[in-house]
């Protein structure tokens, strides 16, 4: 599927440029101006579009391409998400917007990393996890469901624990082989 | 000072979390310490699941931690003007610390615990300023915010952990936005997340403890299950006992045979004498061998062989018995627990459904259930008999001879430890030949059900490519199984061999000492019965190797059907449901929030009342809230806020069978039945007679394409109504909404995916349908709803516009923009067609 994304991408389709016409606003540096305000707030102004305030990053293929297609995004007068357009590469920005940009998404995300599994305890339905995250030694409970333990990607897992908290693997194969043992004989899909 | 109050049972309040907490602070830290401390040592002698670390504090009311107070106080914030403060687990950058939000009554700020330097992560906010308050859901975290200068402001993150609270906290400072004060008990309810005693998280909101309600194992549950059958598994027991029992005479019988009846004696001998009649006998018997006959000795042998045929008849027969109850039980507990799993699907909310895959649901009523079968086929054949043909034959190996016996066991070690690295090795590979089935399976599902827009995109190399690459992961998978068995099995049979022969080296050395007369030697026989032992002996040792791997399937097997059984997403039933044998048919919706997560609304505070036997259009662009607003009427889900009234009633309170007789839903995706047309059409009212049947049918417009069928109403449909148009398929549902005669008919789309021609077919038999009945018809082509009694816009979960069509379109709001838009789509079709 990967593959094919990036195929899509690098293959020009004669389509293409009609889509682009009715498609997304990209936001360059030449038409998009992004600068931190009032309390400390993304804001963005873009050409023929205006200012936006309170501005929120969001990653359109965040497992993909981490590093591309950014939504900027804000929350209009009637409460409701409207995307202001979506930045394809961010390093064609000064570096000073590329800090802003990855500020916020920084807010966007809350995702712990799982890098070992130290033990898995099944008990009334529950699975008791010891693991080490990005954030150091945790220990976790998720109910042992198959909607609980989803497809990260093609090899990774994302668990979800029964307070909806996310623990990622991002590749289920790169756990050291007792690890995965242990992870495998639960949440075996 | 907080630290110089009197601490009474007055002043100590339940908290959010159900713990008596003091509303002075410093004794509130204290008591949770203590408590930590206390289950920490706990924890030291516990066995069974990792204890849960007791509930923090997380909303204190009218007080600030102490370990915030000062820097709140250096901004203005005061145990005096406090009105509460909220716990939370992140900085505004999700780093992990301790962060207090305090809540004053005109200003907050949130104060970090851990640091020394910055305490103040954010603000202080003059709240009071702020336009609206809300929580904002972000990928694993949230933010309360505050819109501040036309735009949101982040006040506080937290972990979805903390959601329950701040939903609570937001909740009031809503309230006290709108200038309404402020409710301490809905931020001190209980937990309806987290288990009030025992602080472990439930499986759903408001759900059962699974560790409370002390829910046993998967084994333990199997054993239940086999409960009514104790009469006839007893009987299994003492059968397996006998056949063990048999089993152990034959190598007994053998060896007798050898050692006494062909054992060569001298020719004379042979050739005796064997008269003297059956007393003549007797005595040589007693005499012993070396005074038989070799007529005496084919009498033995076709005795001992008589014996060996009867033993051999009877296990076989005891095996038939066995054979025959356990598959007697392990299909009624199969059955029982296939109706068990289907009775309980029927019961789970909507909600469940839109969790799981149907294919899912599938392979665990058909496949994962037989499972269960093997449990009692275990009992029956596997693990218990031959952990008694091992206890039995060990024991009488050892009886024959210790010292033969011990050779026998050692191989044994060497097989344990193999096995145990073995499944180590394997356990992975089995779960991913597991997983790639399943995968594959999914595969070809999602394949067959799309093989049309397969088609219209010429799609057909990549499919295949997929299910090539599907395939080729299944291979290897099994191929990495097999291929650790076929490597396996001989390794452990070389094993088992070498046992044999260290048997023939040491047995044979016996014997020849045996034969010369030495002290400590056996008999030929005695070598000859061990050999039928050992064999007897390694063969359960293997099978039980192997049982480790049939446990695996099992379990995994069993949490997936209990899963399904333990599954809570079911709506709450009134003890005392209110019956309604008649209704009039008045809808009422009293301030109704409602989100499928509960922390993302879609209905926002919906109000709307609609009178008996009135016609009624909802509109709105796509998620709007339209079907959601179906959903909460028919009471597929709960609301989380307000009210659904039904002729004045709770549809909570109402009895649901009750509620779903009086309701007629007919949905833009008609569902039938693999039965015939009549079958479909009497779903509701299966002893409808066939003269209703038609009388439905000739109202819903389908009696005549009916008619025109070579079988007529006895026609079969095939999965999902194949055999008909989408036009007639949907006739069918409106006469099977007829048949009940409902007083409040849902139409959802009822036209939208039905040609111009159906379309008109089905719009007269609506017309007939909606007669006399309260009627709430969700439409994009607003054309059909010109003549609602009501029209209801909806737009982001709420009601922007009521009132007829042409109130609204004077209006010139939503509704007329959306007539304007479909007029011109309307005239650009005409133009395309002209």
């Amino acid at each position: 599927m990967m593959a094919d994304a990036q195929q899509r991408t690098s293959v020009p389709f004669p389509g293409d440029e009609t889509l682009r016409q009715t498609g997304y606003r990209r936001l360059t540096p030449d038409n998009t101006r992004i600068f931190e305000g009032s309390f400390s707030l993304l804001h963005c102004h873009v050409e023929g579009g205006g200012l936006y305030r309170g501005v929120r990053a969001v990653l359109m293929f965040p497992i993909s391409h981490p590093d591309r297609y950014i939504s900027l995004r804000y929350t209009d007068e009637r409460d409701q998400d409207q995307e202001i357009g979506v930045i394809e590469d961010l390093l064609v920005f000064p570096e000073a917007v590329r800090q802003a940009v990855r500020e916020s998404l920084v807010r966007q995300y809350y995702e712990r990393v799982i890098h070992r599994i130290h033990s898995i305890e099944c008990n009334y339905g529950l699975l008791f996890f010891d693991v080490t995250t990005g954030q150091g030694r945790e220990r976790f409970v998720m109910q042992w469901r198959h909607d609980r333990a989803e497809d990260y990607g093609e090899t990774g897992k994302v668990l979800l624990d029964s307070l909806d908290n996310r623990y990622i693997i991002p590749d289920v194969e790169k756990l050291p082989a007792a690890d995965r043992r242990v992870f495998v004989n639960y949440i075996y899909w | 000072m907080p630290g110089t109050e009197r601490h009474t049972e007055e002043n100590l309040l339940p908290n959010s979390f159900g713990f008596r907490y003091s509303t002075n602070p410093h004794v509130e830290e204290e008591k949770w310490e203590r408590r930590r401390l206390c289950r920490s040592f706990m924890k030291l002698f516990a066995k069974g699941a990792p204890a849960q670390e007791p509930a923090r504090p997380q909303i204190l009311v009218g007080s600030i931690p102490a370990s915030v107070l000062a820097s709140a106080q250096a901004v203005g914030l005061s145990g005096e003007n406090c009105l509460f403060s909220i716990r939370s687990d992140m900085d505004l950058r999700g780093r992990p610390c301790e962060v207090w939000l305090v809540v004053g009554h005109d200003r907050m700020a949130a104060f970090t615990a851990d640091r020394l330097e910055v305490r103040v992560l954010s603000g202080p906010f003059e709240w009071r300023k702020a336009s609206k308050v809300r929580n904002y859901q972000t990928v694993g975290s949230m933010f309360l915010q505050l819109r501040l200068d036309e735009m949101y402001v982040d006040v506080v993150r937290f972990s979805n952990g903390f959601r329950e609270s701040f939903g609570r906290a937001v909740v009031q400072l809503q309230r006290l936005l709108k200038g309404e004060p402020l409710n301490p008990d809905a931020l001190k309810a209980p937990s309806e997340t987290r288990c009030n005693v025992c602080g472990l998280p439930l499986p759903g909101l408001r759900a059962s403890c699974p560790r409370c309600a002390k829910r046993r194992g998967i084994f333990s549950r199997t054993l239940t299950l086999m409960q009514p059958y104790w009469l006839s598994i007893f009987a299994l027991l003492s059968m397996m006992l006998l056949g063990v029992m048999l089993d152990l005479i034959p190598p007994q019988l053998t060896r007798y045979l050898v050692d006494h009846v062909l054992k060569p004696e001298s020719a004379d001998m042979l050739a005796g004498n064997s008269n003297g009649g059956f007393q003549g006998f007797l005595e040589r018997m007693v005499l012993g061998s070396a005074s038989w006959t070799r007529g005496d000795r084919m009498g033995i042998l076709v005795v001992i062989l008589a014996c060996l045929v009867a033993a051999s008849a009877i296990r076989q027969g005891v095996n038939i018995f066995i054979g025959r109850v356990s598959s007697l039980i392990g299909t009624r507990i199969t059955k029982e627990l296939r109706e068990r799993l289907h009775r309980h699907l029927l019961h789970l909310s909507v909600d469940y459904y839109n969790r799981h895959s149907a294919g899912n649901l599938m392979s665990r009523v058909l496949y994962d259930v037989d499972y269960f079968q093997g449990f009692v086929h275990q009992v029956a054949h596997g693990f218990l008999l031959n952990l008694l043909l091992v206890l039995g034959i060990g024991t009488v190996l050892f009886f024959m001879n210790t010292r033969l016996a011990v050779v026998v066991l050692l191989p044994i070690p060497f097989v344990m430890v193999g096995t145990t690295f073995f499944w180590r090795h394997i356990y992975p590979r089995y779960y991913r030949l597991w997983d790639s089935q399943s995968k594959m399976a999914q595969l070809l599902t999602g394949f067959l059900q799309g093989i049309r827009l397969v088609k219209a995109f010429s799609q057909e190399e990549r499919e295949r490519a997929r299910f090539s690459s599907s395939a080729g992961y299944m291979q290897q998978a099994r191929r990495s199984v097999e291929m650790s068995m076929a490597t396996f099995n001989p390794i452990m049979g070389f094993v088992f061999g070498l046992g044999g022969l260290l048997i023939w080296w040491a047995g044979g050395e016996k014997v020849l000492r045996g034969l010369s007369g030495e002290e400590g030697g056996i008999t030929l026989g005695t070598l000859m019965a061990f050999f039928g032992y050992m064999g007897m002996f390694y063969g359960p040792i293997s099978q039980l190797t192997m049982f480790s791997n049939w446990v695996t399937g099992f379990l995994s097997a069993g949490q997936r059907v209990f899963e399904v059984l333990d599954s809570s997403q079911m709506l709450p039933e009134e003890p005392r449901p209110v019956r309604l044998s008649a209704m009039k048919g008045a809808i009422e919706l009293r301030n109704v929030t409602f989100g499928y997560d509960p922390y993302h609304p879609i209905l926002k505070n919906v109000s709307l009342t609609i009178e008996p036997g009135r016609f009624v259009g909802i509109v709105g662009k796509s998620g709007s809230g339209k079907t959601t607003l179906v959903n909460v009427i028919c009471r597929f889900y709960d609301v989380q806020q307000g009210s659904v009234l039904l002729d004045g009633v709770d549809v909570r309170k109402i009895a649901t069978e009750d509620l779903h007789r009086h309701i007629g839903l007919v949905l833009q995706e008609p569902f039938l039945f693999r039965a015939s047309i009549a079958e479909n059409i009497a779903y509701g009212r299966p002893d409808a007679p066939p003269s209703a049947i038609m009388d439905a049918a000739k109202a819903a417009n389908a009696h005549d394409f009916i008619a025109r069928r070579p079988n007529g109403y006895d026609m079969k449909l095939g999965e999902n109504g194949s055999g008909l148009s989408g036009g007639e398929r949907q006739r069918i549902s409106i006469a099977r909404a007829l048949l009940c005669d409902p007083r409040i008919l849902i139409l959802d789309e009822a036209t939208s995916s039905v040609d111009t021609e159906s379309e008109l077919e089905i719009q007269k038999a609506l017309m007939n349908l909606c007669k006399g009945r309260t009627t709430l018809a969700i439409a994009h082509r607003l054309s059909t709803l010109k003549n609602a009694d009501r029209i209801f816009v909806m737009d982001d979960g709420r009601i922007v516009e009521e009132g007829t069509h042409e109130e609204l379109l004077a209006r010139e709001g939503i509704y007329s923009k959306l007539v304007r838009i479909q007029t011109e789509l309307s005239r650009l079709e005409g133009g395309h067609d002209g």
